[in-house]
């Protein structure tokens, strides 16, 4: 029922209220607070400000809870509350109200402000309008004066730039003068154009000109760019200067590398030189160390200085790789080239040692370069080719590297062989200068010298080598490490060579010289029998101390170059391989035979020298019509005198041998005891009978043939060895030229005569007396038989014959 | 019975003397060193084969003795090879001191012979042999005299029938034409070696027969007939005998005066291909 009576008033109310609150609504908690704390003691009853309120709950609930004392509380609040909420609506009326008066006044007088307007607006166009008017007027009037100041404008320009260029060639002077090329450069292409285009008619001096001053420009850059004391910096900025003036600089390229071509040999002259500089041998050896050492530095310098020009050359023309490798792999060869030259040269061992450091630096400086510069390449393309190509890139210098290599290991190789062969030079350049030395000076023990000279030469020398490749070895380098094992080879393979070369040497020696020396050819070798008998002599006792000396020397300070390689190379193994290298056993075995044939050679020519003789004195004269001897025929003092020769050579050269006596009783004594026998049989036979002779004749030819194995023994390396055999081939050979002729008495005679004279003086100078003896019967027995009537001399003429002989003499 | 008594004489020393020589390794030594070949009781300074007599292996020798008949003997290997048998002797007017056989006939051959002052060389032919031994006289086919110095040594065209035939004496190299059959013999040519050369032998080039090689005091002369002129020499060898390979051509090989053999090449007559040391005389 309270229901039904709040309906109307509730309509009416709720109107109200949603008036309110849309009116408070922003502010919808603002309003709540003072009924909220009233009623928030009733929790159900704080409903009464929101929007879902029940009025009849909201009563039944207060009226349950609440007593009567707050009921009538509860109305007075309630009474107090809407007053004041009806006075806030009432101010909230009033305020409203005044807003709208205000804005309907303000729009009133908006209205009556209008009205004005319309004529100001009017007036302000009509003004407008007449400015406009009166600018286009002034636009018309000024507009031909403002063509004519443009004109003017351009004109002034285009004269600006005429003067430009009739002031480019003095600015370019300036400019030159001043080194600022960039400028000048800058100038010079901004006037390019109209240089190009006028430049036929109008600024043909002009042009001319300030082409006159680019040449001088360009001349200046390219001096600039050759020049080495600037910067690279300032030489690359050269080198653009002129790539902007479009001159050719790929010329500029190729000259340069001409240049640096040049320097090359620059450098080779500077080396050469440095080293003729030190190839005197005869400076004192005080200062024998700074010659030394100068080349190895200089080329070395120069060489860094070469490495510089190159690296700025990189810098200046950075696409130029593949030529600059060309250009060291010639220095390379270059060097090596220079190298080989001076190894060809006679340096002394040391001297080349020193050569071959400063070139093994020389060679490393070039190979790094050479990678530097192939790194460059690497860089500069790498990152955009492929790898393939990038690997293409990088095998020239492995081929470099390689290359290098190589041709150090061909240098050392060579440097191996020339050392030897200068070595070699020297051994026989001391034996030939002994001969020479001899030819002025006829002094007795010049072949002494000789042996002495070349004695020292053959030692001394490989002692050299050895100890200069010692030195090599001892230096740290990287390239030679490679190298060392193949170098020890190479040194003992040279001493092999070299001692087979000797061997060579000295036959070609002894067989050149034999045709020289007997030919009319040479008017120099007229007494170079003699020499070179000598000399021959000289070489078979020096392969004798070859054979007995001076290899096992050799053999033992190899062992220390060994011992030295082994401790780098850390392996044994190598130590077998040095066998077939070097081989001492054999070359003791070439020289001993060297030695042997040498001996013989000696012998042989010495003793054809004196069938010579025999011969003349056995086909000249008529033996058939010979006249009494009178005295010793003077052969036999030609004989003697050869023999004379002989003993003095072998005494120079040849040791001793052992005591006299154990040679005689060497020879078999028998033939002294029966050597009168022949002859006194041989005569007796004759006058017997046919058989008895012929059996005595068997028996002498028997005996013969028996002697002769035992007359011809070996020779040995001794003064009486020696001398014995020459006599004994000697008078072998006189026998035969006996044999060969005919005799009649006197003839017989004078050989008889000869021969005991013979007998007498050769016992003095021969060693083994019987087989001389037993010869020189050969001789009278040869004489008798082919003589037609061989009386011999009676023994008193004969000892009379020889007194006189021997007193004259 | 002398005759028997020397034959088996001959035998020993026969059988001994081509096996020594036929171990060395080249011919001349076999033919005339001097040394080597002296038989028994005579003495025999040469030694020919006889090229010509193909069916046996036959040498001539002639011996040299001062005082005694001369003789040549002609020595044949029995078929067995292991005898020499002499075959005939002949009387020789005087000592030989070379002999050569010629090689078309087997009956023909040259002497070089002299006696104190005297020198000559003939041709001789060997009269048929009846089973006689005893001395038949030689037939004289030519005397080749026209030589004013001692003769050394005759060649005959080295293969072939053929008439030409060389003597040489110290000075001189005589180019001869032989008539067997008319017994004359004309000197064709001649040439001297020139004063300072003493010839000494030589040999007939097999390979060549325009060329002679001639043996001096120290030197080898080679001469060509056609024109007898010196072609080409070999300086400085000390040679006593000389031969040429009759297999190889240009090769020669010299027996040297004191010791060794050389074997040369012509084509390089500066040094000896080759030197076999180890004789000593």
């Amino acid at each position: 029922m309270g229901a039904d009576d709040e309906v109307p008033m509730d309509d009416k109310a709720k109107r109200m209220r949603d008036l309110l609150s849309s009116f408070y609504s922003p502010d919808p908690s603002s309003a709540p607070p003072p009924t909220a704390n009233a009623s928030s003691r009733y929790a159900t009853l704080d409903t009464i400000n929101t929007t879902s309120f029940d009025p009849n709950q909201y009563m039944n609930l207060l009226v349950q809870k609440s007593n009567l004392e707050g009921l009538l509380q509860r109305h007075v609040e309630m009474a107090a509350e809407i007053k004041n909420l009806d006075t806030d609506l009432q101010m909230l009326v009033y305020e409203n109200y005044n807003k709208f008066i205000s804005a309907t006044d303000t729009i009133k007088r908006m209205k009556t402000n209008i009205v004005g307007m319309e004529a100001n607006m009017e007036q302000l166009l009509e003004k407008i309008m007449s400015v406009q008017s009166r600018s286009d007027g002034v636009n018309t009037s000024l507009f031909e004066k403002r063509e004519h100041v443009e004109k003017l404008h351009r004109t002034r320009n285009l004269l600006r730039k005429v003067q430009f260029i009739f002031d480019l060639p003095t600015r370019l002077g300036k400019c030159i003068k001043a080194e600022a090329y960039a400028d000048a450069v800058r100038f010079y292409t901004g006037a390019m154009p109209i240089f190009k285009a006028y430049g036929d008619s109008s600024f043909q001096d002009c042009k001319r000109a300030s082409e006159d001053a680019v040449a001088i420009i360009i001349k200046n850059l390219q001096g600039k760019v050759f020049s080495d004391s600037e910067s690279i910096q300032a030489r690359a900025e050269a080198v653009m200067l002129l790539k902007q003036l479009d001159f050719p600089v790929d010329t500029l390229r190729a000259k340069l590398l001409e240049n640096l071509e040049q320097f090359l040999l620059d450098l080779h002259l500077e080396s050469t030189e440095t080293t003729k500089g030190q190839v005197n041998p005869d400076e004192p050896p005080k200062q024998g160390n700074l010659p030394d050492s100068a080349p190895a530095t200089a080329h070395g310098a120069s060489t860094r200085e070469f490495v510089e020009a190159v690296r700025a050359y990189r810098a200046i023309f950075p696409d130029s790789e593949k030529q600059l490798i060309k250009l060291v792999q010639d220095l390379v060869t270059k060097h090596f080239e220079a190298i080989q030259q001076h190894i060809k040269k006679p340096l002394s061992s040391a001297d080349l040692v020193r050569m071959l450091l400063a070139w093994v630096i020389v060679a490393r400086h070039v190979m790094v370069l050479a990678r530097a510069a192939v790194l460059t390449v690497v860089n500069g393309s790498g990152i955009m080719w492929t790898d393939v190509l990038l690997m293409d890139e990088v095998l020239p210098e492995a081929a470099l590297v390689d290359f290098a290599l190589e041709a150090a290991r061909i240098t050392v190789k060579q440097f191996v062989a020339s050392a030897f062969s200068c070595h070699l030079l020297k051994v026989s350049d001391a034996l030939t200068n002994a001969e020479a030395r001899k030819k002025d000076e006829v002094e007795e023990y010049s072949l002494q010298v000789a042996l002495e000279a070349s004695k020292r030469a053959v030692i001394q020398g490989s002692m050299d080598v050895l100890l200069g490749f010692r030195q090599l070895l001892d230096e740290d380098l990287g390239l030679l490490m490679k190298l060392r094992d193949l170098i020890i080879d190479w040194v003992q393979e040279g001493f092999q060579d070299f001692f087979r070369k000797l061997d060579n040497h000295f036959l070609l020696l002894s067989g050149k010289k034999c045709r020289a020396t007997q030919g009319q050819v040479s008017e120099e070798r007229i007494q170079g029998e003699k020499i070179l008998a000598g000399l021959v002599l000289v070489m078979a006792q020096l392969s004798v101390f070859v054979e007995q000396n001076a290899i096992p020397r050799i053999t033992e300070a190899r062992f220390h170059l060994n011992e030295i390689a082994a401790s780098f190379s850390g392996g044994g193994v190598r130590g077998y391989e040095y066998g077939p290298a070097f081989v001492p056993a054999e070359i003791c075995r070439t020289f001993r035979a060297a030695g042997e044939k040498f001996l013989h050679l000696y012998i042989n020519m010495r003793t054809q020298k004196i069938s010579v003789l025999l011969r003349k004195r056995f086909t000249t004269p008529n033996w058939v019509k010979h006249k009494e001897p009178r005295e010793v025929h003077m052969f036999v003092d030609l004989f003697l005198q050869e023999l004379e020769v002989v003993a003095t050579e072998v005494k120079q050269i040849l040791p001793q041998g052992l005591q006299r006596k154990h040679h005689r009783t060497d020879s078999n004594g028998s033939t002294t005891s029966s050597r009168s026998n022949p002859l006194r049989d041989d005569k007796i036979g004759r006058s017997n009978t046919h058989r008895a002779r012929s059996q005595l004749l068997e028996t002498h030819l028997a005996k013969l043939f028996k002697q002769k194995m035992e007359i011809f023994t070996k020779v040995e390396h001794t003064q009486e060895s020696v001398l014995t055999t020459v006599i004994k081939l000697c008078l072998k050979s006189l026998q035969e030229f006996v044999r060969l002729q005919t005799f009649n008495r006197s003839g017989f005679q004078q050989i008889q005569l000869d021969i005991q004279f013979l007998r007498t003086t050769l016992k003095e100078t021969a060693d083994d007396e019987a087989a001389v003896d037993f010869l020189l019967d050969e001789v009278i027995v040869a004489a008798a038989e082919r003589c037609l009537d061989p009386i011999p001399l009676e023994q008193p003429i004969l000892d009379k014959l020889i007194q006189a002989k021997l007193a004259k003499t | 019975m002398q005759g028997g008594s020397t034959g088996i004489g001959y035998g020993l020393k026969y059988q001994v003397k081509p096996r020594k020589t036929s171990t060395r390794p080249y011919k001349i030594l076999q033919i005339r060193n001097p040394n080597s070949v002296s038989i028994s009781y005579f003495q025999a300074r040469c030694i020919a084969d006889v090229k010509a007599d193909t069916d046996h292996t036959s040498f001539i020798t002639g011996t040299l003795s001062l005082k005694e008949e001369n003789e040549v003997h002609l020595i044949r290997l029995s078929s067995g090879g292991t005898e020499l048998v002499c075959e005939g002797l002949f009387s020789h007017p005087n000592e030989i001191w070379d002999l050569a056989s010629c090689p078309f006939d087997q009956r023909i051959f040259s002497t070089v012979f002299s006696s104190g002052d005297s020198y000559g060389a003939a041709v001789w032919q060997m009269p048929e042999l009846y089973g006689q031994l005893n001395s038949p006289q030689l037939e004289r086919v030519a005397s080749l005299d026209a030589h004013s110095s001692k003769i050394k040594s005759i060649l005959w065209w080295p293969s072939g029938k053929h008439d030409k035939l060389i003597s040489i004496d110290e000075q001189n190299l005589f180019l001869w034409s032989l008539d067997s059959s008319r017994k004359t013999a004309q000197v064709k040519s001649q040439e001297s070696a020139g004063m300072l050369h003493y010839l000494s032998g030589g040999a007939w080039d097999p390979h060549d027969v325009n060329s002679v090689a001639s043996t001096c005091e120290s030197s080898i002369q080679f001469w060509d007939l056609r024109t007898m002129m010196k072609t080409n020499s070999i300086e400085h060898a000390h040679v006593r005998n000389i031969d040429f390979d009759s297999k190889k051509k240009y090769m020669l090989v010299t027996a040297e005066d004191e010791f060794g053999i050389h074997i040369w090449d012509l084509r390089m007559p500066k040094a000896p291909v080759l030197e076999l040391p180890g004789h000593a005389h």
